[in-house]
């Protein structure tokens, strides 16, 4: 189930996942599999037994990221973020379901570091002990940058 | 939708529906708005493009070495060559389509096999092709009992958008007791005649 060795085989058992978890960041299955279809190429040539599941869920998450820091396709997402259906919202932020629009706006504001930590938290639904484990960080830092992101949400709301 | 305590996240979940995982399925049985997601998982078919692997260059080195070292030892051992392994998946070069890998899965009773070269009655086989045509390709399936002089075709033909193991829609069932050969007529349009591969499908004895 974790790590494998071959990147045809690992793009065949976790592609199908990797590709819902970008498209829950990007909110378009389009780019989610452009997401995760050049992920896998540009790790081909550097493939080793170590990549497992986690490590490609925060690979999409920065890939994503980058993404949305991009002005034209963030509009795009952005639009096209009104069309579709809302997700299931089972970790929100301040009674807001994270979205394009809300991960942009933090994109600017927030540094990687803590952008990985809102996806993980708002977006993948992770706990802060798992996210302290999926990121290799303590669950004091995990609590500190959650604090720090709801911060930048109450003064992104009161510049609105 | 609210979660009875605290959510399992998505990468749990995820796992949990490659190999299960009994905290899961015992927080997801009670809860339904984590329920609601695994079932959106477990319901979701995804068409991956095609991921092309270059092989990997080899230094000359890392050959040589070996290679003189077994000439130094000079032992040849010599053994009969097993039969190539026939897997339920077939192989065509398809102008205008490219290669186009096309795998035979057998469904026996929820078990899932894509290396089925035995049949039993009840047993429902579908096709998942892979390929990288921007057109897609049109498929055609023909089961020739041994014997039969003509072929049944279970599935009307089909035109499917190419991507990573795309299924074809619709299943047949295999009966009687001789072999089956299954073979699949591949083709960039409706018209031409394409390129065809075969493979042999035997009776289980009961």
């Amino acid at each position: 189930m974790e790590a494998v060795s071959d990147p045809q085989a690992a793009y065949r058992t976790y592609g199908p996942a990797l590709v819902r978890k970008a498209e829950r960041v990007l909110r378009s299955r389009e780019d989610a599999v452009d997401v995760v279809h050049a992920l896998f190429v540009d790790l081909i040539p550097r493939w080793n037994s170590d990549v497992d599941l986690p490590y490609l869920y925060r690979a999409v998450t920065n890939r994503c990221l980058n993404l949305l820091r991009d002005r034209g396709t963030r509009a795009r997402l952005l639009e096209r973020e009104q069309t579709v259906a809302a997700p299931v919202g089972r970790v929100q932020l301040d009674d807001q379901i994270v979205g394009v629009a809300l991960i942009a706006a933090l994109a600017e504001r927030l540094d990687a570091a803590h952008m990985e930590v809102l996806v993980a938290r708002f977006v993948d639904d992770m706990t802060q002990d798992e996210i302290a484990e999926h990121l290799a960080i303590s669950r004091k830092t995990v609590g500190r940058r959650l604090e720090h992101i709801r911060a930048t949400v109450i003064a992104l709301q009161e510049v609105a | 939708m609210t979660c009875i305590g605290e959510p399992i996240s998505w990468l749990r979940l995820e796992r949990h529906a490659l190999a299960a995982d009994p905290t899961v399925a015992e927080h997801v049985a009670a809860c339904a708005a984590c329920r609601h997601c695994l079932d959106e998982i477990r319901g979701d078919l995804v068409a991956l493009p095609m991921l092309v692997v270059p092989e990997r260059r080899l230094r000359w080195w890392r050959f040589a070495i070996p290679a003189l070292a077994a000439a130094a030892i000079a032992i040849v051992v010599l053994r009969p060559r097993p039969e190539p392994q026939h897997h339920g998946e077939l192989l065509a070069g398809v102008k205008g389509v490219g290669d186009v890998v096309v795998e035979l899965v057998r469904e026996r009773a929820g078990a899932i096999r894509e290396d089925a070269t035995t049949f039993s009655p009840g047993d429902r086989w579908k096709l998942v092709v892979t390929c990288a045509s921007a057109t897609g390709a049109w498929l055609d399936v023909a089961v020739t009992e041994a014997g039969a002089r003509d072929a049944d075709h279970p599935l009307a033909p089909t035109h499917v958008a190419c991507g990573n193991a795309v299924p074809v829609p619709g299943a047949f069932e295999l009966t009687g007791t001789k072999p089956n050969n299954i073979c699949v007529r591949v083709r960039a349009e409706r018209e031409e005649i394409g390129e065809r591969a075969c493979v042999t499908v035997t009776r289980e004895t009961p």
